[in-house]
């Protein structure tokens, strides 16, 4: 077995009470959430962490393959996790904060769209420059058809690599990742800006319409902030590359859910307690 | 209508700059030696190949370009705020922030290469001083460039964030669009140039990247050169592409169905591109053939 190929004997296990612990740090962060901040602090604290678990979830979709996709021994984006889905993921909050106005749903659903199109045209330009500057075709290196088109993949792996290039299913599982991180990012976004939008006049004794920019760059900032956050968390769940949702390490995703969910209720926690107190 | 025609104006300007900043980026990142193939920089001394690459990557491409790129929007807010012209204002913010790159690549490529002094590799000084203005230079143009749609993002757009986070924003997506597409241009085509075209690096050839040019010893200004011709321009039209579409279906389709005509918008652009990238996989499949035959369903 080659370096690449090599799996942390350890990595994809369950820890039962490390989820138990994580589930009930969560509760009590939603109770000093509900005894301190009640009613639009909660629910906004309530949306951060579905927005925070969005991405989590989405993050494993992403194929990222690192530096060996970089040299076209591994299949997937040549560059980190948590950095690919950052970009998608800001990209589509910049899309989901221009349709604040027009209700939540359509925010969020522009935000997903912005960030599926972001990976979208990422994932394309790498199959191209593999192909056309590279010669290369996509090959995946953990199965031996594509789930999706059902194109065989061995024999279209170069001699002494584990593939290269994005597979089809890679590819989708790209814009998947996106349209979810676009969709959490923005969540978290709309969440914020609204409980800002109430609370910072009477904090900073101003009108609405004064304290207007400082809730937009408020709730901007822990929104991006939030994004790295579950973006590095599920990084470490990852523990390097993934080519995407065929990846065997896709099913580590539950304990990514259970981890994004406190760190967004922590982080998010603070992000409330800023205004409510 | 006049509103609609400005906004396709600025939309084209801003992924022109976009294309630009993307092509600058991803140069810049190749002679500093930024993204995911500067592992075999790092690596090549330890398995006894000296070379005379710059090395700076200390952090990867999205998160630096996000700090330089939020800092030059930040100060050319301040400078804006003290009621200096917006286009000044924009210059000296991303000089100052040019120069916070400047002091991060010379810190880094010291640092690490120091770090491989047990293995023998040098710290060439004149390597220091004509490689990190030539980064600086070229991060200037991206810096300038993202800062400046980030202004007309806000100022004529009108969207609702505030110049420093658009400039964070979008300097994470050049870094994530830059890296994503350059990085193996750069990794396979050039670090391996004495690798078979058209096939992977194998793994056991690690570390043996190519050190020697036509004349003389290669040098990171001849991977930028090499790299511009094709890397470059495939992350400037990737980044070019991710503003002006973004822009695009936002500036023209928000105002029908209430934002949804934006959204199927956004989805049927997606399913273009989802289409583009099957046709250029089925056609690199039966254009180049398999390396081996297929195994027999009895052998697996």
């Amino acid at each position: 077995m080659s370096a690449v190929a090599a799996k942390p004997a350890a990595g994809g296990a369950m820890n039962p009470t490390a989820m138990a612990v994580g589930v009930v740090m969560l509760i009590i962060l939603l109770a000093i959430a509900w005894k301190m901040a009640p009613g639009l602090g909660l629910m906004a604290l309530i949306g951060v962490i579905i927005g925070g678990v969005l991405i989590g979830f989405g993050v494993h979709f992403v194929p990222v393959g690192g530096a060996p996709a970089a040299m076209g021994q591994a299949p997937g984006i040549a560059t980190g996790v948590a950095m690919l889905a950052a970009g998608a993921g800001v990209a589509g909050l910049f899309g989901g904060a221009w349709a604040a106005e027009q209700g939540l749903v359509v925010a969020v659903v522009t935000g997903a769209v912005g960030g599926g199109l972001m990976m979208a045209i990422t994932c394309m330009l790498v199959n191209f420059v593999y192909v056309f500057g590279m010669g290369i075709p996509a090959a995946s290196g953990k199965v031996l058809k594509d789930p999706i088109t059902g194109d065989s993949q061995p024999e279209y792996k170069s001699q002494g690599t584990e593939g290269h290039g994005l597979p089809f299913v890679s590819f989708v599982g790209g814009v998947i990742g996106g349209l979810l991180g676009g969709a959490g990012g923005t969540l978290i976004y709309i969440e914020l800006l609204d409980l800002y939008k109430v609370t910072l006049p009477t904090v900073l004794n101003a009108s609405a319409a004064d304290v207007l920019p400082v809730a937009v760059a408020a709730a901007g900032m822990f929104a991006i902030a939030l994004f790295l956050v579950n973006a590095v968390l599920t990084a470490y769940n990852i523990t390097g590359t993934i080519e995407g949702p065929h990846d065997p390490k896709f099913k580590r995703w539950p304990r990514a859910i259970v981890a994004s969910a406190v760190a967004s209720a922590l982080c998010g926690l603070v992000a409330v307690l800023i205004v409510t107190i | 209508m006049e509103h609609i025609v400005f906004g396709i104006g600025i939309t084209a300007l801003a992924g022109a700059l976009a294309t630009v900043a993307g092509s600058a980026e991803d140069t810049e990142s190749n002679i500093g030696s930024q993204g995911d193939p500067n592992s075999q920089v790092q690596l090549a001394p330890q398995m006894g190949f000296m070379h005379r690459i710059f090395n700076k990557a200390v952090a990867g491409e999205p998160p630096a370009y996000g700090l330089w790129c939020a800092l030059g929007a930040g100060l050319a807010w301040a400078f804006m705020a003290m009621q200096i012209n917006a286009v000044l204002a924009i210059v000296l913010g991303c000089i100052l922030a040019v120069f916070v790159q400047g002091v991060y690549a010379t810190t880094a490529y010291l640092g690490r290469t120091a770090s491989l002094a047990k293995f023998g590799q040098p710290v060439y000084t004149d390597i220091l001083k004509s490689m990190t203005t030539v980064t600086m230079a070229h991060a200037f143009i991206a810096i300038f460039c993202t800062v400046t749609l980030c202004y007309l993002i806000n100022a004529a757009l009108g969207h609702p964030f505030p110049l420093p986070l658009l400039g964070l924003i979008w300097g994470i997506t050049l870094g994530a669009a830059g890296s994503a597409t350059g990085n193996p241009y750069y990794g396979k085509e050039r670090q391996y140039q004495n690798q078979k075209f058209g096939a992977g690096v194998p793994i056991s050839a690690s570390g043996n990247i190519v050190r020697y040019a036509e004349a003389g010893e290669r040098n990171s200004l001849d991977n930028g050169f090499f790299t511009a011709k094709f890397g470059g321009a495939a992350s400037g039209v990737c980044f070019g592409l991710i503003v002006f579409l973004e822009l695009w279906r936002t500036v023209i389709f928000e105002r029908i169905g209430a934002g949804w005509g934006a959204i199927i918008v956004g989805i049927l652009m997606i399913l273009v591109f989802t289409v583009a990238d099957r046709y250029i996989e089925v056609w690199a499949r039966k254009t180049y053939g398999p390396y081996t035959e297929p195994k027999k369903e009895a052998s697996s």
